[in-house]
């Protein structure tokens, strides 16, 4: 650990032209991101007269990862989000060299005493404010699909694509993640990508940035519930805005209170204040079809979990875990969406 | 006697829960230690059902493979289905059981596509057949402390 605080302050040191005594206080691995590496630290430099304490987050790419994805990406969404109606922390470095600290790797502002994890979110002290955590969650959401991705320059970083073509793209990746990485067949799945080749969705009504991966666990809130940042934005992209929404509403996602979305509000207000605040219409049918799809993405992402773990690429423990806990229940998930499972 | 697997299993997970994982440090340390406790119930869970549920699924996929042989108009696939249903389970170990179910289930995905694509009232009845077999083996594996 000592031996990467060192390297970190020497890698910062060439990042900060003047800086003087550059050193790093406080490293700790923090838990959570199963697809990076999270520490906290204390970036200590004199600029000048000034003696200055940043207080940093440092995701490191480990060897394997539940998620394959470009860390440009995920840097560019958090630059083209802050300071605007979508609350994030301030990007500051990405090195994408693994010859600073072995891996490609980001640095972002810290925002200190705040909760993600939804046991934690969904018990007091911030259960009290279930409400006000869902309204502001879906509200958020409604200005990540109301943003116009060419004005916060994503166009062209992120790969564009036809309102037509939205649905194909995702289904034909996560089918692909099956097929590369499935340990064993998956008859479920299979059944609801071959009902959803043959139902698509209409075009998308606008191509909106998707988060990817907007749930309860991935937003930082304080204990009077006000929510301050949405985090992991590794599988951001252009696409169907109901993507993001049908991906919040997943059965999986519902922390043991099926009856709410997210674990927060019922469904029809989680939608509602997403339309309001979107400016967009959730129609029923292409909304069931983005649903269907998160369970085909969601159990892409568990099977690649799986084989990571089998394949000994990661044997953090997480990955196992969430094989066993989610593999079913995403299963589960899709054959009540599909209406053959109470 | 010795213990049996599955209070072994579930009082080690209950000994790393509460008497070493509170004096593990640091923080990520802890909850990676608190998932491989929770990995161990789950294993328990699955260990007492592990052959059990595995010969009973692959014993419906061949009652299913005997009766879809004379539903569908695939001559080629039939062969195949009456074969599979052939089969029997040579090994109560759960590796030769999995091998068995994967070749089991990788077929029933190729009768149900085709399957899907008849009209015949027997073609609907085994349509449905199927998506029972499907609910069923996801009953089957259901953790109590799976997501949903």
């Amino acid at each position: 650990m000592s031996d990467l605080a060192e390297r970190f302050a020497a890698y910062a040191a060439r990042r900060l032209p003047g800086a003087r005594d550059v050193r790093v206080s406080g490293l700790d691995r923090i838990p959570g991101g199963a697809s990076r590496e999270t520490y906290r630290l204390v970036l200590h430099y004199a600029q000048g007269s000034e003696a200055i304490a940043r207080k940093l987050i440092l995701r490191r790419d480990p060897p394997g990862s539940l998620i394959d994805t470009e860390r440009k990406l995920e840097f560019g969404a958090y630059a083209a989000f802050f300071n605007t109606p979508v609350p994030v922390p301030e990007a500051i470095w990405l090195e994408e060299d693994p010859a600073h600290l072995d891996y490609a790797f980001c640095v972002m502002q810290e925002l200190p005493g705040l909760e993600a994890s939804p046991a934690a979110l969904l018990a007091p002290p911030y259960a009290q404010h279930r409400e006000k955590l869902g309204a502001q969650k879906w509200r958020i959401l409604g200005e990540i699909s109301r943003a116009d991705p060419k004005a916060l320059g994503l166009v062209g970083l992120m790969q564009d694509v036809a309102p037509a073509e939205c649905w194909r793209r995702e289904l034909d990746y996560w089918v692909g993640v099956f097929d590369a990485d499935e340990l064993e067949p998956q008859p479920i799945m299979r059944a609801v990508v071959r009902w959803l080749r043959a139902n698509p969705p209409p075009p998308a009504q606008k191509i909106s940035v998707v988060h990817g991966d907007y749930r309860t666990g991935n937003f930082l809130a304080d204990t009077g519930g006000k929510i301050h940042a949405i985090l992991d934005w590794e599988m951001a992209h252009l696409g169907d805005p109901l993507e993001d929404l049908a991906w919040g509403l997943n059965p999986v996602w519902t922390n043991g209170t099926p009856a709410l979305a997210g674990g927060l509000l019922p469904r029809a207000a989680a939608v509602g204040l997403w339309e309001a605040a979107s400016g967009l219409f959730a129609e029923a049918a292409a909304l069931h079809w983005w649903e269907l799809f998160s369970c085909v993405k969601g159990q892409g992402i568990w099977v690649s979990s799986a084989h990571e773990y089998q394949v000994g690429k990661n044997q953090d423990a997480i990955l196992a875990m969430a094989s066993y806990l989610m593999t079913n229940s995403q299963d589960r998930a899709a054959l009540h969406l599909l209406g053959r499972l109470a | 006697m010795k213990p049996d697997p599955q209070r072994v299993l579930e009082q080690t997970a209950l000994n790393l829960l509460v008497d070493v994982l509170p004096n593990v440090q640091p923080r990520y340390r802890q909850t990676g230690l608190g998932i491989a406790a929770g990995l161990l119930i789950s294993v328990r869970e699955e260990f007492d059902r592990a052959a059990a549920r595995r010969v009973e699924e692959n014993a419906a996929l061949r009652a299913l493979f005997a009766r879809g042989a004379s539903v569908i108009t695939d001559a080629a696939l039939a062969t195949r289905l009456r074969e599979a249903a052939a089969t029997r389970d040579e090994s109560l170990l759960v590796p030769a059981l999995d091998a068995g179910n994967r070749a089991l289930r990788a077929l029933l995905i190729e009768l149900h596509a085709h399957v899907e694509a008849l009209a015949t009232p027997e073609a609907r009845d085994l349509d449905a057949a199927i998506w029972r077999e499907l609910v069923a083996s996801a009953e089957r594996r259901r953790l109590s402390s799976g997501a949903f």
